[in-house]
This record gives C-alpha cells, structure tokens and sequence, in this order.
C-alpha cells in the first residue's frame, strides 16, 4: 500500500494535468513520424509556391500560380478522373470479389488454406516483380496472354494500347491482384460472427439467402467498414501497377494523380507544380476516404 | 446432397487457385529458361536451368542484400510493435481530447504521398550524414507504417482488452508501464502478428524509400539489387524472375507461418464493432 | 518487462553497428571515390569496372566505388542534386550543362582538354572556355538496322527519307509481314521523343534552304513547320509499317526481337550489334546516318555526349575526382572505353576499332549536327514529345493538333527557363 501511494505521489508531482492522456506513452512514436512524415511533407509543400524544376538550388517563389495551373490543365482533370476511376472502382469490384471468396473459402473445405493463400500471394510480393509478371503476359510479342489468344485462334491483341480501356483494364488488374486483401479482411469478420446466430436463424425457420442478408452482412459491417476505407486509400494512391503496365500512357490517358506527380517531377522537371498535385492528391483522398468512414461507420450502428 | 454441394465448391476454390496461380506459374518458368530462350512463357523448358539461381544470386550479391532486407525489416518491426503498441494504449484508454487530436493526425498521415516528402527527407537525412544507412531505412519504414500499426492496436485494445485486467493489476500496484507489458501486451499476440504480417510485407518489398536511401551496394536491400537486372538495354528476364522467387520465398514462409493468428487477430479485434 | 527493455536495446545496438559499419569501412587512412553512370550493359560495366580496378592498383590509398543504378540513375541525380549531396564523379549523359552544370568541377585546367574532340565542344565547353565533363565516349546516333535482312531483301540502305520509306515497304513486302520494318519501343515515351529529336535535325536544321535555328532560338518559330514529322509517323503507322505494339513495346525486346530477325530498322544504336550478336552469331546490326528530309541534302549524324565523367565542384575529393579523370582520359583507357561501348571517343588523338566501325567509316565524311532539343528546345521539351508522340500513336491527337500543343509548350517552357535565368551560363 505505502509502494501504490508512494508511486501515485510520484506521479503526481512529476506529470501535471495531462497525465490523463498519457501523452507520454506515445512521444516516441509520435516523434518518429513527425520528424520523418510530417515535417518533411510540409517542407515539400512549401515547393508549391516556387516554380522549381527540381534539381537546381535556385527557384523563384511564385505564389499561387501553381495552384493556378492546377486548376486549368486539362490534363489534372482527366487524371482526377482517372484517380476517382482507380479508388471508387477498383474498390467496388475487389470488395465484390473478395467477399465472394471469403463466403467461399469459409466453409470446411480442405482447399481452402491453399487457396487462401495463392489468392493472398500477389498482396505479399513486391509490386515491382508483379509488375514484370504482367510484362510477361500483357506484352504483344511472346507475352502468355497472346500465346493463349493464337492457342484460341484469336489474333494477338495489344491489350494495353488503347486509352479509353485502359483504365479499366488497370481497374482489373488492380482487383485481381489485390482481391486477396478484402477477401482476408471478410474472412476475419466471418470468423467472428458466433455460429449460433445462423443456429437460431434455422430454428425460426429462416432459409435460402434470408440468414445473408439479416445476420451476415450487418455483423460484417466493421469489416466493411475497415475494406471500403483501406481500398479506397489503397487505389486512390494507385502507382506501380499503373506504372509496370502502361506508365500513363498512351499519352497521359492512364495516369493516376501520383504517377502524373511523378512523371512531372522526374520526367517534365516540374517540381513545384509536382508538388501541388500531390497536396491536391493529398486533399482528394482525405475528403473522399473520411467521407466513406464516416458512411459507412454510420451505416454499421444502423445496421446493428 | 451436402456432400454435393461440397465438392462444387471445392471445385470453384481450385478453379480460383488456378486463375490466381497464373502469375507465379510463369514467374517460375521464366526463371528456369536459359538466356536466348523465347519460347512460350506457358511451357517449361526442356531443361530446368537451375544455373539462373546461383548467377541472379552472384551478380546481384543477393546474400548482402538478403541480410540487409532481413535486417531493415526485422527491426523495423520491433520498432513498430514495441512503440506502436505503447502509443495505441492512451490513444485507445484515454478519451482527452489531445488524444483525440493525436490520433486523428496520426491517421492523415496515411495519406501522404511520399514522393512529396521525399527531397525534403532525402536533404534532411543527407544532411544528417545517415544516408547508406540502415538506421535512416529503419527509422524512415517505421514513420511511415506507424500510423496504420496504432491504428490497428488502438482498435484491438478498445474492443478486445477487458479493462478490469488492468484495474485489478493497478490495485496491485503495478506501475503504469508494467501493468502494459505484463498484462495488456501478452493479450494483443494476435494483433501483433497481424501488424507483423502487414508491416513486415511492406518493408520488405519497399523500394520507393530504398532506392535513394540505400544506394550502397552494402546495404542495398533485395528490391533494389533486383532493379539492376532491368537495365536500360539489359536482357536479363532470367536472371529477374529467379531473383524475384528467392527474395518472395521469406515472405511467403512468414505468411504461412502466422496465417492463422493474422486472420484471428483481424477478427477478434479490429473488425468487432 | 525488463526482457522486453532488453530485447529493445539489444535491437538498437544492432542498428548501430550497422550504421557505423559502413562509414568506417573507409576510415582515414583509404579515401573513397564515390562514382555513378549511366553506362547500361553488362559489357561496358566490366570495362569500366576494370579500368577502376587498375586506377585502384595504380592509387593504392584511393578506393574507387563504381555505381551503375541503370533506369534509376537520373532520378537518383536528381534526388541528391536538390540536396546538394551529389557523388564525387558522375554522368552527365548529354546534360552536362543544362542540368548538371551548376554542379560540375570547371576541368579547364586538365590536360586532355586540348584534344577535346570539337563536334562536342557546344555540349561541354562555354563561352568562357569552362569545362563542364570529360566524355567517355560521344554519340553517333542515326538507325540502327538488320543488314542480314536488308542484304537477303537486296535493299540498300536508305539516304533519304523518301528511301527510307521505300525500303520499309520493301521490307514489309518481301518479308511477307515476318519483319517488322521499324520498330519502336513506345512504352518508354522517350523513344518517340527520340524519333522527333532526330529527325528535327535534317528538317529543320540541316539545309541552307530550310533552316530555322535563329527562329527556335528566338522564341519565333511556327510549329506548323514540325507537322511533317507527325504525319510522316502516322502515315508509317497506318500502312503498318511500325510494330503493331508500338505505343507498349518495351525496350527490353529489342533485343532478343532483333536476334530472332524480326526487325529491320529502329532508332536504338549503342551496344545493340553487339548484344545481338551474342546471342545469335548469324544477325548483323549495322547503323546508318539519320536520313535527310529535303531534296538534296545529305543524311547527318545525331551526336553529342553519351557517357561523361564530371567532378562534383563540392566534393572533399575533388583532387583524386580529377585524377581519375585524368586516369580515363590516357590514350589506351579512353580506346578501351571507348570500344567496349561501340561508340567513338571524345578525344581527337584516340582510333578505336567499334563494332560499327565500318559504319562509321563509310560514313566519316557525314557531318555531325548536336542533338536538336537540347540545343534549341527549351528545357524539358523531351518529355513533351515523348507524350506527343505516344497521343500521336493512339490517335489522341492529330498531326496538327499535335505541332500545335508543342508550340504551347514551346512558349511556356521558354518562359520558365527565362524568368529563372535560365541554367545556361
């Protein structure tokens, strides 16, 4: 008891006040990232305002006139479209698909750690070496997909030369290769769904797809919740499947808004409008994934 | 008339594990082919030339770059768990409204683009003389996971960590970091391995921070000594796809390994309401 | 819990000597050379790798560590230019002093500059006489192309445009559509880039009759005049002449393509004849002048740097910077560098025996014209045409459309580089 006292007198005198949030505890995390995120993205704001080319130790302050331009290239807005394509759509479709196989692959079938597995493989590797994969198979000559298209008597195709599929096809792609992330996610919240439930759904005389939709899906809600804002981040910062596939191209009709950013700063030496595409980019994702929180947290209480 | 129904979906999981195997099938066949070989990248080649292997590992130092990713990651991790865990208990225990702020800033952080940050970090790091560094990698993969790796913790805690265990042990009068480490740490293993798995995947296959940080080739990391296969007019498909199987294999092991506690660290935590 | 703190330091002790590990591998005594190229294929880096090597036998309290980031290199560059921590040596790969040049060592001073071969001396020497890089090689850029499949054709190589259009129909036709009668390697928009650059030359530049260098220069030029080369590329790419890939094609390909006989022509030279040659004995790549546009004229070669050594102005080790430079620049190291990437020296006193050079030879009386844009394009034009280039393949954009959006650019870009100063001197 005088240890207990002892301590909590300690305590008092050397932590004022705000002892209640404990504040001390996350100091060193909170160190980290301020000194390696925050600080340095909010040194690379300040470029927004210069017309730096990104290399030179000299540039001239330029006021809003990046922002400016923002605002009235043609091109910011095709890759916003495409940006809002990458996230909503890619979403949409890899929730789709990983739902359906976590519905799959959660019964007691002796398949189900194996394809688990390979489904989830393409999440574990690095980007980079899918993005040769993909060159093996989308490219014209010798690439595996055209083999299987002459194996078929189809022609070959070009399949990533045409600016208005392209997006969609990097949509697809993008899904198959990250359906492994929601799949696990549902996975999860089905596991956590207490099997009774479907137990007394059964007794009331609940059959066919009833249990889905009354059990099921608003007990997943959380898990929801957690794909929907994860992907969305996820696909509206979209960069090495669209850069090992097309770099943007043809043109600028597949771009994403951070291989625009890049392909600005490193390619077209234009650093400070790069940068104030990527505090646009910034914004868009903050505003759409808050928003899609924010819905879909309101929409598991309703649900509950 | 179950059984039915079971071996159709049975049959749908291989189905799937077919289409989403494709991409490794030829991955592995791609680096069982000899350099001029241009057949189809469906069959495998006649020979099976284990010689890509040992050359990949060779020209690229892969055991250098094997230790230093081993080392980056490892660490890192460590890092995140330990201070991740600790930061998420107030944010998760204590509803002030300075942790409230903490927290919301914590999660923006999630998203920066890093390519805005990236001269500024480069400069300041630089500047710091700890370029070709592991510790700058380290510090650097930590930032940029941490916030993802509270947020998970902080969602586990608050949902899955009854808090009678630590007002019983405080009525012990165990002190405020013990009472975490004794009583609350031990309950988050599957968090843990959840936060493992992801960040650990992550670090590991960096290569937006590697590339300018870890120039060296001493403490390159895999992504990068694998980049130099791809030279501008190198023809190196080979020796990139064998390459690129010896530096996924730790992940997959690592996967494997901690499949079961990840997906019961996900459930039992973050995706409860 | 005090596992755990134990555990945690252990870790960080382990970072520690991994960071020290790396500083004092150089320690007092040695002193270190950082160097980075952009040199690219596995048999030129052995070359380079060696020379290194012997300038480390020769300077045995020098060590030489020799950097090839391959694809990653400019951007790297750039990178550690904004922080002003660039390596002590590096490649300024036809920049020297447009981007690099606020960073380069002056190497006046040094004795290979009096045998600086003169076609370069508007990329690396100023006005006021600096020196901005030494070059490890200079370029000598037209169409590289299959001279096994020309000579089993009977097709002479082209002069001309109108020639060259003739022998791509040619090939097309006698082939039966097996060989792809000019190949691009469009995911890489540079390689459109590449097509406009080069052929500006003989369009705009080369003939007395059709010459607009004061124009381009003074900001006056009409882009209409440019239109020739989009519709001459569209005119190729709807009689199929070009691969059916071209906007996707990688550059990775060429090779084992051109191995395989399956193209006649493309805009890539460098180490292409012999990489080919490695893997299939029986292709020969030979390479030709850029063809000329108008009537009379005569085909020129694209040149400029390619490989270049400069000196970090900033670097602690600017004197042994120097003496490696001067080490290259020896007679038999400039040849040997020089041979291993099939190009012909920077240096005026130094013969090499290139894979091209019977080329070369039968064409030594062509002139040499400096690459177009960066002598008379605002800076970052290149990349405008690469994208043109590849909205000009996918029918995004018109022939027209397209001069016009260059001009636009045109104009912006010279307004940046003009209220900035501009980094030329």
């Amino acid at each position: 008891m005088s240890d207990l006292a002892r301590e909590t007198q300690g305590f008092q005198h050397q932590k004022p006040v705000k002892s209640a949030s404990l504040w001390w505890m996350y100091v060193p995390a909170l160190a980290t990232v301020f000194i390696f995120m925050i600080f340095p993205f909010v040194k690379g704001a300040f470029i927004t305002f210069t017309n730096w080319n990104g290399f030179s130790q000299t540039y001239q302050w330029v006021g809003v006139t990046q922002y400016k331009r923002l605002f009235t290239d043609p091109d910011t807005w095709l890759v916003v479209k495409n940006t809002l394509l990458y996230g909503i759509g890619s979403t949409f479709f890899q929730n789709m698909l990983g739902l359906l196989y976590a519905l799959l692959l959660n019964q007691s079938l002796k398949m189900k750690a194996l394809t688990r597995t390979i489904v989830y493989l393409p999440v574990i590797i690095s980007p980079l070496i899918m993005g040769y994969i993909w060159y093996f198979i989308f490219s014209y000559d010798g690439g595996a997909l055209n083999d299987v298209l002459g194996a078929l008597g189809i022609g070959p195709v070009n399949a990533l030369a045409s600016p208005a599929a392209n997006p969609w096809i990097i949509v697809m792609i993008n899904t198959y290769q990250y359906a492994g992330i929601a799949m696990i996610v549902y996975l999860a919240g089905l596991q956590s769904i207490p099997k009774d439930y479907y137990e007394a759904a059964k007794m009331d005389g609940a059959g066919g797809l009833q249990p889905f939709f009354t059990i099921t899906l608003p007990l997943l809600m959380p898990a929801v919740t957690i794909n929907m804002v994860i992907n969305i981040i996820g696909g509206l910062k979209l960069f090495d499947v669209i850069f090992a596939l097309t770099a943007g191209g043809p043109g600028n009709s597949s771009q994403s808004m951070s291989t625009f950013m890049y392909d600005l700063y490193f390619k077209r030496q234009d650093a400070g409008y790069a940068a104030a595409q990527g505090v646009f980019m910034s914004v868009i994702i903050l505003v759409i994934s808050f928003s899609a929180l924010v819905y879909f947290k309101r929409k598991e209480t309703e649900m509950s | 008339m179950k059984t039915a129904r079971m071996r159709i979906f049975t049959l749908l999981a291989a189905v799937i594990s077919c289409i989403h195997i494709v991409p490794f099938y030829i991955l592995l066949t791609t680096s069982l082919k000899a350099k001029g070989d241009y057949s189809s990248k469906w069959s495998l080649p006649s020979a099976f030339s284990f010689q890509n292997f040992r050359e990949a590992w060779e020209r690229a130092s892969l055991g250098q770059s094997f230790l230093n990713t081993i080392i980056i990651t490892a660490v890192s991790a460590a890092l995140l768990i330990f201070m991740g865990s600790l930061a998420a208990y107030p944010l998760a225990r204590r509803n002030t409204k300075l942790n409230k702020i903490v927290f919301g800033l914590l999660i923006s952080i999630m998203i920066i683009p890093p390519l805005t940050s990236m001269v500024p970090l480069y400069k300041m790091v630089a500047d710091a003389g700890l370029i070709n560094t592991h510790a700058a990698a380290i510090l650097i993969n930590t930032a940029a996971y941490m916030p993802l790796t509270v947020f998970l913790y902080s969602g586990f805690i608050r949902s899955s960590i009854p808090k009678e265990l630590e007002e019983a042990a405080r009525m012990d009068g165990a002190g405020l970091i013990r009472t975490f480490y004794t009583i609350v740490f031990p309950l988050l293993k599957p968090i843990t391995a959840t936060v493992c798995i992801i960040s650990c995947v992550f670090i590991w296959n960096d290569y937006q921070f590697a590339i300018f940080f870890l120039q060296d080739q001493k403490v390159q990391t895999l992504t990068v000594a694998m980049a130099g296969f791809f030279g501008e007019n190198a023809n190196n498909l080979h020796l990139v796809a064998a390459a690129a199987i010896m530096a996924m294999l730790p992940m997959v092991v690592l996967f494997l390994a901690l499949q079961k506690y990840f997906i019961s660290g996900l459930s039992s935590g973050a995706v409860k309401g | 819990m005090k596992r755990l703190l134990a555990l945690f330091l252990s870790f960080t002790c382990m970072i520690l000597p991994g960071c020290s590990a790396e500083q004092s591998g150089a320690g007092e005594k040695q002193k270190t050379l950082t160097v980075y190229s952009t040199i690219s294929s596995d048999s030129e880096r052995a070359v380079f790798r060696k020379l290194a090597d012997s300038f480390q036998k020769e300077h045995p309290d020098i060590q030489v560590n020799v950097h090839f980031p391959g694809n990653d290199y400019e951007n790297m560059m750039r990178v550690r230019m904004a922080a002003g921590d660039m390596p002590d040596l590096f490649d300024t790969h036809g920049w020297a002093k447009i981007r690099y040049g606020e960073y380069t060592a002056d190497l006046s001073g040094m004795s290979w500059t009096k045998r600086l071969d003169p076609n370069l001396n508007s990329m690396l020497k100023d006005a006021k006489g600096r020196i901005y890089a030494f070059p490890l090689n200079q370029a000598k850029d037209g169409l590289a192309y299959n001279r096994t499949m020309l000579e089993k054709y009977g097709i002479k190589p082209p002069e001309t445009m109108d020639d060259f259009m003739k022998a791509l129909r040619q090939i097309k036709e006698k082939s039966g559509g097996t060989v792809i009668p000019f190949w691009f390697a469009g995911y890489e928009k540079s390689s459109f880039a590449q097509y406009y650059d080069q052929f500006a030359a003989p369009l705009l530049i080369t003939d007395p009759a059709h010459r607009y260098k004061k124009q381009l220069l003074n900001g006056t030029f009409r882009w209409t005049h440019f239109t020739y080369l989009s519709d001459k590329l569209k005119e190729m790419q709807k009689e199929n002449l070009l691969n059916i890939d071209a906007v996707t094609a990688k550059r990775s390909q060429l090779i084992e393509l051109m191995a395989q006989n399956k193209i006649a022509f493309t805009l890539q030279g460098g180490t292409l004849g012999q990489d080919v040659a490695q893997i299939n004995p029986k292709v020969k790549v030979g390479i030709i002048p850029t063809p000329a546009v108008h009537k009379g004229d005569a085909p020129v070669w694209i040149g400029g740097e390619r490989y270049t050594l400069a000196a970090f102005k900033d670097s602690p080790r600017l004197e042994e910077a120097k003496q490696f430079i001067a080490f290259m620049a020896r007679p038999e190291h400039a040849k040997s560098i020089a041979e291993a990437t099939s190009l012909p020296a920077g240096l005026v006193n130094v013969q090499t025996d290139i894979f091209y050079a019977n080329d070369y030879k039968r064409y030594q009386h062509i002139k040499v014209q400096p690459y177009f844009d960066r002598l008379y394009l605002p800076n970052g034009m290149w990349d405008v045409m690469g994208t043109a280039g590849q909205e000009l393949m996918a029918d995004i954009l018109t022939p027209a459309e397209i001069s016009a959006k260059l001009g636009r650019e045109y104009k912006r870009l010279r307004l940046q580089s003009d209220s900035r100063g501009a980094e030329k001197e």
